[in-house]
């Protein structure tokens, strides 16, 4: 068995994003956006299970590579990085199709990933790559129960959730508490120096890449004038109480 | 512009959620297409003077691209030029199945849209506080819409004809379901309540969610949560409240140790009053609260409970005299 996983690279969440004619700017470091780890590990339950490869399939600027190190470093046996000045600002469907070419080649039984990315929030990129490649899509998994003969998992749908067991074949999303990322000890991180990233650009994938959106504009929206802020010192429940009351909720 | 809009169930009709479209629609179509995905029998989904269709599917089939096949005869039948979606489950699978077939790309957490001149689409960036504007080029537009965007049409429902209903084709992709499981959601709903409590990491562990459950029943809250708590297991998805999860513009909205982190920003902060609560007085929550508490919430809402607790005591009394 084979699977590819998104590990996506993601500028450090915990510094505000900030943009250069609509465009995100990217630093040079990108870290592995915590939503693919919940991805990456349902694909390495799967491997210890059934056995099967776990490659990483991800498209970005160059680098550092720390994200897909990251990736590496959980375990996944190899990876491929699509790396390609033209691919600047990709929207999610350009994304979909430069995966899909790479994801077609590997001859997978899975893809697997996050529901959506931390930086761009589209949350498609999985359907459209399930489409493409016409593959049953089954998105927004929250838990999963592997043995040697079945993947039966858990859907998060509007009402609940639904069980059902993984075909052949599929593309997979699974939803951020989905499963229990690991966490890489100091063998991992060794063992991870010496596997294979190997880097693609878009010629040797051959995808057609067009943009039909354009960015416009950015406009700032009036904030919400700060309220008041009080240090509680014994009478914050009352003030919160009083409160409640004015506005007729007590 | 022709347009249309995938609608949802909830129960027997269409959905609030996709009635807000249907709104926004309004301002930007010479004709209006629905076309409604649910499994129920005797659906109310017929909207007075729309072109509403039903795709009725097989609750124990997951069978997305078949129901984005059957979507796109309609709208290939139709000669559509903009597809409206909700970003629901089902949204977000439709409309990025749609976006490949027409090879369109497709925005989504839309919240505004402008077809004056070209067609435009907002989205919220850095926790709402700037918008970001884009313009769709291509022939046929898809869009993903936030809900709440919009205020809902208020207009005639009626149950759908049968020549109006679709049957869907069956197809090697479909996944068979083992078991549905509907959870049963106690107390008001998250996204209709005019009272939502939440909480987030600074409850300190899942046990002390218990506090935040017995003031939301004094107070007939829904209870909401943050990712990190979802994440960590404490309460289901179903309550998550931020980009990933659900928006709510409730009332009054209180956030119990919850930072505000962007990503929950922006499913709230268009609440009417927000009251928050949290021990770090620099946590970016307190620069969009109306109410800020720089407190420990183990200590402040046991004491609110008690507050709340006694004067429905006293309420009684009083009435009973």
């Amino acid at each position: 068995m084979r699977i590819a996983v998104s590990a996506k690279q993601v500028p450090d969440p915990a510094i505000e994003p900030s943009y250069k004619n609509g465009c995100l700017s990217r630093p040079d470091e990108q870290v592995l956006d915590d939503t693919d780890r919940y991805g990456i590990e349902l694909a390495l339950q799967i491997k210890e299970t059934m056995d099967a490869e776990v490659i990483v399939v991800s498209m970005s600027p160059e680098g550092t590579q720390k994200g897909i190190r990251q990736a590496l470093q959980m375990g996944t046996d190899r990876a491929i990085l699509i790396s390609d000045p033209e691919l600047k600002n990709s929207n999610s469907l350009t994304t979909a199709k430069v995966m899909s070419d790479l994801i077609k080649k590997l001859d997978i039984n899975y893809f697997i990933c996050g529901v959506e990315s931390t930086d761009g929030y589209t949350g498609l990129v999985p359907q459209q790559i399930a489409r493409i490649i016409n593959f049953p899509c089954i998105s927004f998994i929250k838990s999963a129960e592997i043995t040697e003969e079945t993947i039966i998992v858990k859907r998060q749908t509007a009402f609940g959730y639904e069980t059902l067991a993984i075909p052949e074949k599929g593309v997979l999303s699974v939803t951020a508490g989905g499963v229990e990322p690991r966490y890489p000890n100091f063998k991992d991180i060794m063992a991870a120096r010496n596997k294979d990233v190997k880097i693609l650009t878009l010629k040797d994938l051959g995808t057609d890449v067009h943009n039909s959106l354009k960015y416009r504009d950015i406009v700032g929206v009036d904030i919400r004038t700060k309220g008041e802020k009080i240090i509680d010192d014994g009478q914050g429940a009352e003030i919160i109480f009083n409160k409640l009351k004015e506005l007729k909720a007590i | 512009m022709k347009v249309l809009i995938v609608g949802e169930l909830n129960e027997n009709k269409i959905s609030t959620t996709s009635l807000e479209l249907v709104n926004k629609a309004k301002d930007i179509a010479t004709e209006i297409f629905i076309c409604t995905v649910g499994s129920k029998e005797n659906v109310d989904v017929q909207v007075e003077g729309l072109n509403c269709t039903y795709i009725k599917i097989d609750e124990n089939i997951l069978s997305t691209h078949s129901i984005a096949n059957a979507i796109k005869e309609v709208a290939n039948l139709n000669s559509i030029e903009v597809i409206l979606v909700s970003s629901t489950y089902l949204g977000r699978d439709i409309a990025a199945f749609l976006s490949v077939d027409y090879d369109s790309a497709s925005v989504t957490n839309v919240t505004d849209i402008n077809a004056s001149d070209t067609f435009s689409v907002t989205t919220a960036i850095n926790g709402g506080k700037e918008l970001y504007i884009t313009d769709i080029e291509s022939d046929i537009k898809i869009v993903v819409v936030r809900p709440k965007s919009f205020e809902p049409l208020e207009t005639i429902i009626s149950k759908i004809s049968d020549d109006k209903i679709i049957d869907i084709k069956k197809s090697e992709l479909d996944v068979q379901i083992q078991k549905i499981n509907i959870e049963e959601k106690s107390g008001p709903q998250l996204e209709d309540s005019s009272l939502v409590i939440s909480a987030g990491r600074g409850l300190g562990e899942a046990s002390n969610l218990n506090i935040i459950n017995e003031l939301a029943s004094k107070l007939d809250a829904a209870v909401g949560a943050t990712r990190a708590i979802v994440d960590a297991g404490w309460v289901p998805y179903s309550h998550q409240v931020g980009q990933t999860g659900k928006t709510v513009k409730p009332d009054i909205y209180i956030a119990c140790g919850i930072s505000g982190a962007t990503q929950h920003q922006v499913g709230m902060k268009d609440s009417k009053f927000i009251i928050a609560i949290n021990k770090d007085e620099d946590a970016p929550i307190f620069q969009i609260a109306d109410l800020g508490i720089v407190g420990d919430v183990h200590q402040v809402i046991p004491k609110l409970i008690s507050l709340i607790y006694n004067s429905k005591e006293k309420g009684n009394t009083s009435s009973n005299l």
